[in-house]
């Protein structure tokens, strides 16, 4: 919720999520993902421009500058000029400096009929994202092309005052279980690999049907999520078993939720949380129709009201605990890191996160080709992949800083194997 | 229209080779192809350097006018001893010390704590001029000093180069420790008596020889950390 100081100056806490990523902040790592839109025309960029500047000041969390205080560190409107639209380049997610970019914590970019937004984790997740991309492009559109774009869905009206509850930390009106369930802490297998040099991304995106993928889900009695979140543990249980390892670990994929399917809010900050779906290999030997099985059992019991409100309510308090809130930002950057590198980050062997079908508005629809996400540069050396379908096209994007792609491999080859077409994008091999 | 003969899968036109397997893509219909645009640009983007100095420069200017004003006061007013010298010593050690954190974060941690020694060493050597007697600083201070700045390179060094962890850590922090309880008594001793005797700092080897074969019984038998995990845990 904004707060109002006396000389009406308005600053934002933090949300819940977003207190953790500013402190894994590193001189080679920022917790910043990418939306993009491909368009079917070519960008123009003084336009993109336009429809950035006439969108921005609608969305008062992008429009913002992080700033540290002595107990916490907070958002605060950023009136400096920009942000600016630039050309693409070949290394996306880059580092986000919060004192660089004029102190914006969103980058907008443009290749071919691609308009792309990097937005750094703190100011919101992927739906938040999602809006102001979404915004940005109708507006750009409507100068562009001269069409009236109704607001609706994630498209917003550039014209209207943002309402309170876009800018809430929805968290803590949903944190009230009466108990805290513990957080899972299990070491779990992690890729080995050798990294790539500094701000080197390795992306590849694989672009096929939903109805393809649905199909080859359904005879599984799964759904697509479930599906490709199976793919990918097996193909993350092929590399462990290449690997010969002496002692062989759990295989967990970290998925972020979106908690607004299951607590109504219409926050464009953080407002997610994160299951851990996975299997034990030291158990025994898993078909694919076992993981599919085991994935499914894990995601319907997790994916459920009650559980999810004890995950926040776990989360919320440590950040309500009094004693914790009067302790210096320098300390608690310290132990959250630590927290997260010897625990947290250990959780998982990768990330996926699923967006889901994007609906866009009626009138938008024969400008769009197809939309992507990255979840950006991992925290540590593995593979992190994010699905978003359009139509009938589904996308998925998996970025990694290590030079190997066992696991991409291991992953498309399961898909085409199940009778898929998938056709491969990337920035790791193309003609110089 | 390209397909990796390993995958299966269909190669965007701008895939010299495909990215899974690393394959060479060659479609013997397209050997003369036109090149097609990539969906990526092949520029690298770079990262807009911050300057951060503005912490360096608020440290020195005060670092800096402190000495200065001390040292002018004690050349112009209070003539009677030259005090300024202990005021001018502490701020030169606290910019030393400051270097790696305000300065230049991207100096070597072996070569802050080399300059912290040196530092310091200068900072007793400054003091010496303020008493009657200087034997103590080349018989005991710069002694201690360097033994200080030995053991901290070499508990960096374990730190960030042996296996890591946080029984680890407390391994080579009490065998420090222990090593430095025996230093300080061994220079001790030759100072003050010219004798060496081993007295207090040969009880507190025994605790840090007892505390070191539990932390390595305790590193060495899995099972044994698991139970103190479990017990400890909070």
């Amino acid at each position: 919720m904004p707060m109002e100081h006396k000389n009406t100056e308005v600053w934002y806490r933090l949300d819940l999520s977003a207190i953790v990523y500013p402190t894994l902040q590193r001189r080679d790592f920022s917790s910043v993902y990418r939306l993009s839109v491909v368009l079917k025309e070519e960008i123009d960029p003084e336009m993109m421009q336009q429809a950035v500047d006439l969108v921005m000041p609608r969305f008062p969390t992008y429009k913002a500058a992080i700033r540290k205080g002595v107990f916490w560190r907070y958002l605060e409107p950023n009136n400096r000029p920009g942000p600016f639209v630039q050309p693409d380049v070949k290394n996306p997610c880059q580092p986000m400096h919060f004192k660089g970019n004029n102190r914006y914590l969103v980058r907008f970019y443009y290749y071919g009929g691609r308009i792309a937004l990097e937005a750094h984790h703190s100011l919101g997740d992927g739906t938040g994202g999602m809006c102001l991309l979404m915004t940005v492009t109708a507006q750009y559109l409507q100068l562009k092309e001269r069409v009236h774009i109704r607001p609706e869905g994630f498209v917003l009206d550039p014209g209207s005052k943002p309402d309170p509850e876009e800018l809430e930390d929805a968290y803590m009106r949903y944190a009230n279980a009466r108990v805290c369930p513990p957080r899972p802490q299990e070491k779990t297998y992690r890729v080995r690999g050798t990294k790539e040099p500094f701000y080197t991304l390795n992306i590849v995106d694989g672009i096929m049907s939903v109805s393809q993928v649905m199909q080859a889900a359904k005879r599984y009695q799964a759904t697509i999520t479930e599906y490709l979140n199976a793919v990918l543990i097996a193909a993350m249980l092929q590399k462990q078993e290449q690997e010969h390892r002496r002692r062989q670990l759990p295989v967990k994929i970290a998925m972020p939720v979106n908690l607004r399917r299951f607590f109504p809010s219409k926050t464009l900050r953080n407002f997610i949380t994160m299951i851990y779906p996975g299997v034990d290999p030291r158990l025994g030997e898993y078909t694919f129709p076992e993981i599919v099985r085991q994935v499914q059992h894990y995601m319907r019991y997790h994916l459920d009201e009650k559980q999810l409100r004890g995950d926040i309510t776990t989360n919320a308090a440590t950040q309500r605990h009094p004693l914790i809130r009067v302790v210096p930002l320098f300390i608690k950057d310290f132990v959250v890191r630590q927290f997260y590198t010897k625990v947290q980050d250990k959780n998982s062997s990768a990330g996926l996160t699923n967006m889901g079908a994007l609906q866009v508005p009626d009138s938008m629809t024969p400008y769009i080709e197809r939309f992507d996400i990255y979840m950006g540069q991992p925290f540590s050396s593995r593979t992190n992949c994010a699905i978003i379908s359009y139509g009938d096209v589904l996308t998925i994007n998996f970025a990694s800083s290590i030079i190997e792609a066992d696991v991409e491999r291991y992953f498309f080859r399961r898909l085409v194997r199940d009778g898929i077409h998938v056709k491969i994008e990337s920035n790791r091999s193309q003609e110089e | 229209m390209s397909y990796c003969v390993n995958c299966g899968v269909e190669l965007d036109g701008a895939l010299t080779e495909c990215p899974l397997c690393n394959t060479p893509v060659i479609n013997p219909r397209e050997l003369s192809r036109q090149k097609k645009q990539s969906p990526y640009p092949e520029e690298k983007g770079t990262v807009e350097s911050v300057r951060r100095k503005d912490l360096g420069i608020l440290t020195t200017s005060i670092l800096g006018a402190t000495a200065v004003s001390c040292g002018i006061l004690n050349l112009l007013v209070f003539t009677g001893a030259p005090w300024s010298l202990t005021v001018i010593g502490a701020c030169l050690l606290l910019w030393v010390m400051m270097i790696p954190l305000v300065i230049y974060s991207r100096q070597s941690v072996y070569l802050s704590l080399l300059l912290d020694g040196v530092a310091t060493g200068l900072y007793l050597f400054i003091l010496s001029f303020l008493t009657a007697d200087r034997s103590w600083l080349w018989g005991l201070g710069i002694p201690i000093v360097i033994l200080v700045t030995v053991l901290a390179e070499l508990l960096t060094i374990c730190i960030r180069h042996l296996p890591s962890s946080f029984l680890t850590n407390a391994l080579y922090v009490v065998s420090v420790i222990g090593l430095l309880c025996l230093g300080l008594e061994l220079l001790i001793d030759r100072y003050v008596s010219g004798n060496i005797a081993l007295s207090w700092s040969a009880v507190v080897l025994t605790v840090v020889g007892v505390v070191d074969v539990l932390l390595i019984t305790v590193l060495s038998r899995r099972r044994l950390r698991n139970e103190g995990r479990r017990r400890l845990h909070f």
